[in-house]
């Protein structure tokens, strides 16, 4: 694992609630499904594992509604999707993702701007 | 990759990474590998090549499970020696039970109690160390010089054994562990040497019974044996018949509720082998012989035999 992967998974490990919540809240969704989701997304680093267990997670802290969906080729799918709470939830972090967002480029963006001159 | 490879390789996998969370508590194993069989078949259907080039390593795969669940991690990263498994799960069942809890903060409130009677036993080894011929008890007599001392001593022990524990409280590590075993130690010796004091006492009583002390005791099978009523073979009640066992003891029966008056020997000693001995009952009334049948000799005599059926009602005891 090279030095900017490391940054990259410790980084997301922060947002990954979001980003996971996020992505449930364009459509409902099963565990795989959701890895590739992030990854088309550019959240390439996303590990299969930190995705499985960040939707057990929220699905234990009633974020999520689950249910079963029999498949005739592979294995039956878990989907998951937003309940009320889990809207939320997303709302809350969104809000708190965009002030922080918005502090730290405004950081970096000084940076650089102080570099330039 | 042959779907049977592919399903071998999902079991494997999921068998390994279930292995690796085998610390966590059932209930919370049980929500976050549930599904886990499922989600990896998905990968396998989807990726070419093995799961563990995929997803790399299933320790790592379990470990980034962990983290991301937000489960308690392991404390150690070794994998836990399946062998003790179901011993910590044990352990852990009781220590999370109500009573164990319950027993737990009642338990330091006994130890002062424990410091006591740590002094006493302590006491009590060190007098049985000192006294092979010497019968022991669990409570000296004071009466004697030997008792005093050992109720001093006693005292000594226990008062020692409380400024002991007292000062214990915080103790290090080392010895900590120390300090239970000589407890430890203290309690089974003390055992030990309890058990024998019964043995002294036993032995004691077993050197008394010898036979010119004590009479011979008649047992009887059918119960307690109280009075004899012996006869002629012609059916004559009998008084004042003196018996002996095979070894010349006078044979004696057990003291019965009944109270029992026994003549008084030209020696002025009682005697307490004539039978039927001249019983009174709780109430006063004397004892009464009992109706017996007689069973029919070999060859009768028309004179001297009685019938089968008669019985003497004769109380033994009119002839006092």
């Amino acid at each position: 694992m090279s030095q900017a992967e490391v940054d990259t998974t410790q980084l997301l490990k922060g947002v990954l609630d979001l980003a996971v919540l996020a992505v449930l809240a364009d459509a409902d969704s099963y565990g795989y499904d959701v890895v590739r989701r992030l990854r088309e997304s550019g959240l390439d680093h996303v590990g299969d594992a930190s995705v499985y267990g960040t939707l057990r997670r929220l699905y234990q802290a009633g974020t999520l509604n689950s249910y079963v969906v029999p498949s005739d080729e592979g294995p039956h799918r878990k989907y998951y999707g937003l309940n009320n709470r889990g809207r939320k939830a997303l709302d809350q972090s969104a809000q708190t993702w965009a002030s922080l967002s918005k502090a730290l480029n405004h950081l970096l963006n000084g940076r650089s701007n102080s570099h330039g001159k | 990759m042959a779907s049977n490879d592919q399903a071998s390789d999902v079991a494997t996998y999921a068998a390994s990474v279930r292995a690796a969370l085998s610390d966590l508590p059932s209930d919370q194993a049980a929500v976050l590998l549930e599904d886990l069989e499922d989600h990896l078949r998905e990968i396998a259907a989807e990726t070419g090549g093995t799961l563990t080039e995929r997803l790399g390593p299933p320790e790592k795969y379990a470990q980034e499970l962990r983290t991301a669940y937000g489960a308690t991690s392991s404390p150690s990263p070794r994998r836990p020696d399946p062998a003790f498994r179901d011993v910590r799960r044990a352990v852990a069942w009781v220590t999370s039970s109500a009573w164990y809890r319950e027993v737990r903060v009642f338990l330091p409130d006994l130890r002062p109690a424990w410091w006591v009677l740590r002094g006493y036993l302590a006491a009590l080894i060190l007098t049985a160390a000192f006294s092979r011929d010497y019968p022991l008890g669990p409570i000296p007599n004071p009466a004697t010089k030997r008792g005093l001392a050992e109720i001093l001593a006693a005292g000594v022990a226990i008062w020692l054994s409380v400024r002991i524990g007292r000062r214990s409280r915080k103790l290090p590590q080392g010895a900590q562990v120390l300090a239970i075993s000589a407890n430890v130690l203290i309690a089974f010796v003390a055992l030990a040497v309890l058990g024998n004091m019964h043995t002294f006492a036993y032995s004691e009583l077993i050197g008394t019974a010898t036979p010119e002390q004590a009479p011979f005791n008649a047992a009887y099978a059918a119960g307690p044996l109280t009075n004899i009523y012996p006869y002629s073979q012609d059916g004559k009640p009998l008084t004042n018949v003196l018996l002996y066992d095979q070894d010349g003891r006078p044979i004696t029966v057990e003291q019965s509720e009944a109270q029992t008056t026994y003549p008084i020997g030209a020696d002025g000693k009682a005697i307490t082998n004539a039978y039927p001995l001249t019983q009174r009952h709780m109430n006063g009334d004397p004892a009464v012989a009992p109706r017996v049948a007689f069973p029919p000799w070999p060859t009768p005599s028309p004179t001297a035999s009685p019938s089968a059926t008669s019985s003497p009602t004769a109380s033994p005891s009119t002839s006092h």
